[in-house]
């Protein structure tokens, strides 16, 4: 997980196309709206351009020769205009941000389509935090680049472009020497922005950092007093607060100065023009409008270099975005259904359920090996077979491989070897949505969605009536603290909602199982400790739900172990001993010493 | 101290750059409004015989014998200017940073430390998402608003002020014409910004329950795909991220209709400035160069107004982050007033009567607890969730005073004894300990920095966590906590036993501090750990009887009051409480026993 996080640090700087062009494909269905917002950036590019040509008009021809005749044409063309840009600015404007907003609404659902998609794995090596990056602020600030660097390089080079056409046209010789301090321009710019956009990265670093840092004083409060861990706690934010502040000025220093000396080199121009400009002037080779045209030009220059700049060094800034929200959007999901099975049996967003057999419970682990990426080998030439109905408690140490048989059942992992069959077929002959709907699963700590108690038992089965809800709620022994709810099932159990303690979100969990009614349960046992009446009415509700299903349970509670028909005792991912609580007892072996060791220590004393 | 005055004790010692600063940003905006003049000088002075309208102290070194010299000292003296209004822009640049960054960098540490001291009830209350909010985006409202907002406006205001100069001191008539426009324009902006306000916020809001969707998704993967809900997940999704793109596009249009509209005056600003210009020109009123000298301080007038309009709507955000920042600063620190006396402890610990109840409860968590320990004494407190355990150890470190009674140390009362040498020396494990951003090693010396690696091994292994450790990828170099590998709850436990464990304390509180271990593990530990500390007070708080059962004095707990007090054996023949938890908890194994 360390290592995948600083892999993000990309300091190649170089443009990978790959990327941008699966990137690219996004902006397909957009095609309309980019041709739109190419052509209102043109059109801008050439009223910026003409806009000092309507001045010289009345420079030239009104006020030289005195004719105020002409001067309804010169407020007529100024009206016009003034329409025209209303217009253009509002079309550019929206069009731009329309494929900015769209596009980020595309790549957001091709990446949460995929994490729909990708396996349980996934979610396990990668970070929460990182995929809420993917889906945020990456995608936000793709779209950003993307459309406003489209409105940007289109302006920016057709104004380039039409200013030196145009210059050229009106006078070759001003625009020859005007032109020279171009190439300054451009290495200056590009220059400085890489810089600053640099700088100000790290300064956003050195920021999430002292987030963190109040995060931590924050949420770690209580340890900081009890420790009395205020005052070295302090140093080191002064020492994070200090260097903040030395970035800062040092970044503001070089933005400081990238500014000035644009405009140095820019009134470097205007001072040529003044100079050959004038003297053209003086000698009557050029109207006075026309040096008023060149002096605006040399203004108008270092908007659209800036601009170029400044785009191109936010793309190549975004290119890390860019590769990260690629990477997830083209994850692959290692495990996928053959397209034989996709064939019969739909996939998840259109299961033909029509094909879909029925199901009895009876799983069988043959000769099952199993080995993580890293090469870690957890099972070994495993065999189980489990009849329809009955249920397995899975005992032993952390790293026994107990979570490994439950998330190979989940087909959350595939058998790296040998087969699963359910009900004597391999499973991977069926898909993965048939054998997930016949599948409950309760997790050690119970995780409620936002919403109310119904909406998270009515999660089992979305088409449950409140009647099922209340049904189901009522076996598991919910019912009752939820009815002593003001608002009883509509009752929020997010923040600012009821509090419910772990017992009582354990309940709701379980009614949720039940509500969907698997023919396979899975059930991961907490090992947190509950007061003792919820204790029993936990111990009650999973009795309740094993009845007629295959359960498999993480055993912790020994109530739980005693009563399944199996129990498997494992270590390093083979089965030492496998019988029921009294064979095992008896046996005197490995079960034994646990049951002694671990439930019955009041006899040590 | 008053609002105003709090705000201002973060500039101490650094206003005057502050001040420097806008003297500085005054002169860059009067030689930005001189450039236009230049091509003024050149056609009315040069090539006629107007007078320039650049000031005197620029105009005495503009000689030359031809029309080519004049041209060339011209070129030079407008690069000059340029040139000092550079190092300005520079100098003033660099002023507002430094003082910006200074003001935000102790605003940090100000919050931070006072946070840090603030009660523990203060934090028990709190809304971290909203506390960290204002430390940081409130912080940066401020930084933002004295460093840039202020800046801004203030440049602006210059810029409009010397141009509109520049303009009177050439036309009087045409300044006036050039700003019929300037109220609407600037009025446009203001107005606007303050109304779309609400837009905004719909998008923020739109963004965030988006935002949510995701977060509840990822975190509740195992769910969604165990009830294989995709599907459903897919279609919530899309109506969240939906809503966020149509209310962003609603603002965009508001936006986009902002930006032409204002531009639409502007250019009804600039047809009338270039039409009466060339009527006047025309007429002799004015001269060519004037005229175009006109066009492009205009552009020094309307531009900004508009800008101006937009930010000063945009002020009450730091209205708002400034008393948000307050109301931190208006709690007192826990410290504030704490009495120096630092006596030796020995472990000796009496309550008397004591009571306790929060300011807003309506009935008291601890009712009349009196008991005595004597050093090196074991006491278990025993009770259910809710019982006030957890109460009465918060109490003995003073992280909550009592409202009723006393708590004596060696005989005296600890309200006389300094907060943080009584947490100096009474060592309390929590049951969720925290961890820090660092390494498991810093984690485990966080009371003594830079402490042996072989002394932390050493607590390490008591602890039974060496191994966890030595199964991470880095060892004792692993970072753990937010920035770091999440570790189960009986690992944090384990560690935070370690982290105590590098210390000798004359008293000690386990605060269900192994109620995540295994009880095998958990039996290992305690006996390690009594080991370690025979001559330390220890005090156990559980839910667990055979943790319970092996301390010297037990206390049962319920609801608030101690029902009974007196050892294992004692408690049992009573047939109260404890025997009833004791049957409870074990009657599982004697079923087969």
């Amino acid at each position: 997980m360390q290592h995948r996080l600083e892999e993000e640090t990309f300091q190649d700087m170089s443009l990978n196309l790959s990327t941008w062009k699966r990137i690219f494909s996004f902006m397909r269905p957009l095609r309309k709206y980019v041709m739109l917002t190419v052509f209102f950036s043109v059109l801008l590019a050439i009223a910026d351009v003409t806009y000092p040509l309507i001045n010289r008009y009345g420079i030239d021809q009104i006020i030289a020769t005195g004719d105020l005749s002409l001067l309804p044409w010169f407020i007529g063309v100024y009206v016009i205009y003034m329409f025209f840009m209303f217009g253009l600015v509002f079309c550019f404007i929206y069009f731009a941000e329309k494929i900015q907003h769209y596009l980020s609404y595309i790549i957001r659902k091709n990446a949460f389509r995929r994490l729909q998609e990708l396996p349980f794995a996934y979610y396990d090596r990668t970070p929460a935090g990182w995929i809420m990056a993917r889906m945020t602020s990456d995608s936000r600030q793709l779209s950003d680049i993307l459309s406003w660097g489209l409105v940007d390089i289109t302006w920016g080079g057709m104004t380039m472009i039409l200013l030196i056409v145009v210059m050229f046209i009106l006078n070759v010789q001003l625009t020859l020497i005007t032109l020279t301090v171009v190439p300054a321009l451009m290495v200056v710019s590009y220059f400085f922005r890489k810089k600053i956009l640099k700088a100000f990265r790290d300064i956003r670093k050195q920021n999430s950092r002292i987030t963190g840092a109040f995060n931590e004083g924050i949420g770690g409060a209580k340890t900081t007093k009890t420790l009395v861990l205020e005052e070295s706690n302090f140093n080191d934010f002064d020492h994070l607060t200090g260097r903040m502040r030395k970035h800062s000025i040092k970044a503001a220093m070089f933005a400081s100065l990238y500014f000035p000396t644009i405009l140095f080199i820019a009134s470097i121009a205007t001072a040529l023009v003044f100079y050959y400009g004038g003297i053209n002037v003086y000698q009557e080779v050029i109207s006075i409008g026309l040096l008023y045209v060149f002096v605006s030009y040399v203004g108008q220059f270092f908007d659209p270099i800036m601009e170029l700049a400044n785009t191109l060094a936010r793309i190549q800034q975004a290119q890390a975005s860019a590769e990260r929200v690629v990477s997830l959007i083209d994850a692959n999901p290692d495990i996928t259904d053959t397209p034989e099975v996709i064939a019969k049996y739909g996939t998840i967003e259109n299961p033909k359920t029509e094909n879909w057999e029925a199901i009895k419970g009876d799983v069988k682990f043959d000769d099952v090996t199993f080995k993580y990426k890293s090469g870690e080998q957890v099972l070994t030439h495993f065999n189980l077979d489990i009849k329809a109905g009955t249920s397995v408690a899975l005992v032993g140490h952390t790293g026994a491989g107990k979570s490994t048989i439950v998330n190979l059942i989940c087909r959350f992992y595939e058998p790296s070897d040998g087969r699963i069959l359910i009900d004597g077929v391999d499973y991977k002959n069926r898909s993965m949505h048939w054998l997930h709907a016949h599948l409950g699963y309760v997790l050690q700590s119970p995780h409620l969605f936002s919403g109310t108690i119904r909406d998270n038992i009515r999660y089992g089965k979305l088409d449950a009536t409140d009647e099922d809800i209340i049904e189901a709620a009522t076996l598991v022994g919910a019912h009752d603290f939820i009815k002593t709810f003001e608002a009883g099932y509509d009752t929020e159990v997010a923040e600012g909602g009821a509090r419910l303690s772990v017992g009582e979100k354990q309940l709701i969990s379980f009614a949720r199982a039940l509500i969907a009614d698997p023919k396979i349960l899975i059930l991961d046992e907490a090992t947190s400790s509950v007061d003792t009446t919820t204790e029993f009415k936990i111990q009650k509700a999973i009795e309740t739900i094993m009845k007629g299903r295959t359960t498999f349970i993480i055993a912790h509670r020994l109530s739980t172990i005693v009563s399944s028909d199996t129990i498997l005792v494992l270590q390093n991912g083979q089965i030492l001993e496998q019988g029921t609580h009294e064979t095992l007892l008896k046996e005197k072996r490995h079960y034994y010493k646990l049951y002694t060791n671990q439930f019955k220590q009041t006899s040590l004393n | 101290m008053s609002k105003l005055q709090r705000f201002t004790t973060w500039m101490k010692g650094y206003f005057h750059l502050y001040i420097i600063g806008f003297i500085f940003l005054m002169m860059v905006q009067y030689l930005r409004s001189v450039t236009p003049l230049f091509v003024q000088h050149i056609i009315d002075h040069i090539f006629g015989s107007e007078a320039s309208a650049l000031p005197t102290f620029i105009t005495r070194y503009l000689l030359g014998d031809s029309v080519a010299d004049k041209l060339l000292i011209v070129a030079l003296a407008s690069v000059l200017i340029t040139l000092i209004r550079l190092i300005f822009v520079f100098l003033n640049r660099i002023a507002f940073a430094t003082f910006m960054e200074t003001v935000a960098y102790r605003m940090r540490n100000t919050l931070y430390n006072h946070i840090q001291n603030l009660s523990f009830s203060y934090h028990s209350h709190a809304d971290t998402g909203d506390l960290i909010q204002r430390t940081t985006t409130d912080v940066d409202t401020y930084r933002r608003f004295i460093g840039e907002q202020l800046v801004d406006v203030t440049r602006l205001f210059f810029l409009v002020g010397f141009a509109i100069f520049q303009m009177a001191l050439m036309n009087g008539i045409m300044t006036l014409i050039s700003l019929a426009m300037a109220p609407i324009i600037f009025t446009t902006g203001a107005i606007y910004f303050k109304r779309v306000k609400h837009v905004f916020d719909r998008v923020e809001k739109a963004e965030a329950k988006m935002t949510t969707a995701v977060q509840e998704n990822v975190t509740g993967s195992r769910v969604v795909k165990a009830f294989q809900n995709e599907k459903y997940e897919m279609d919530k999704f899309d109506e969240t991220s939906t809503l966020f793109r149509d209310e962003s596009m609603h603002l965009t249009k508001l936006m986009a209709l902002f930006w032409s509209s204002t531009d639409f005056i502007i250019f009804m600003q600039y047809t009338l400035t270039a039409s009466f210009g060339i009527y006047y020109t025309v007429m002799g009123a004015m001269s060519p160069g004037q005229f175009i000298a006109f066009l492009t301080l205009l552009g020094m007038v309307v531009w900004p107004l508009r800008q101006l309009g937009r930010i000063i709507g945009d002020f009450g955000k730091t209205t708002v982050a400034l008393e948000r920042i307050d109301d931190i600063m208006q709690h007192r620190s826990e410290h504030h007033d704490d009495p120096a006396y630092q006596p030796k402890i020995e472990g000796h610990i009496e309550f008397k009567n004591v009571t306790f109840q929060f300011d807003d409860d309506t009935k008291p968590l601890l009712k009349n607890i009196s008991f005595e320990v004597k050093p090196s004494e074991t006491l278990a407190v025993i009770g259910k969730t809710g019982s006030g355990k957890s109460t009465l150890m918060n109490l003995m470190v003073r992280l909550l005073e009592p409202t009723g009674g006393e708590i004596l140390f060696d005989g005296t009362n600890i309200q006389n004894i300094n907060k943080k040498h009584i947490r100096q020396n009474v060592g309390i494990i929590l049951q969720e300990p925290f961890l820090y951003s660092k390494t498991v090693y810093e984690n485990i010396g966080i009371m003594k920095r830079n402490a042996d690696p072989e002394a932390i091994e050493r607590a390490a292994g008591i602890a039974r966590v060496h191994d966890d450790i030595a199964d991470f990828d880095k060892g004792y170099e692993t970072i753990v906590g937010e920035r770091g590998v999440t570790l189960s709850g009986g690992q944090k436990q384990r560690l935070a036993i370690a982290r105590m464990l590098l210390h000798q304390k004359p008293v000690l509180i386990f605060d269900d501090s192994l109620s995540a271990v295994d009880t095998e593990t958990d039996l290992q530990i305690r006996r390690a750990l009594m080991e370690h500390w025979q001559h330390t007070t220890v005090f156990i708080i559980t839910h667990r009887i055979t943790t319970a059962m092996e301390a010297d004095k037990i206390i049962v707990l319920e609801d608030g009051e101690i029902k009974a007090f007196g050892t294992h054996e004692s408690l049992l023949k009573e047939q109260g409480l404890y025997a009833e938890l004791y049957k409870q908890q074990t009657q599982l194994f004697k079923e087969e026993g």
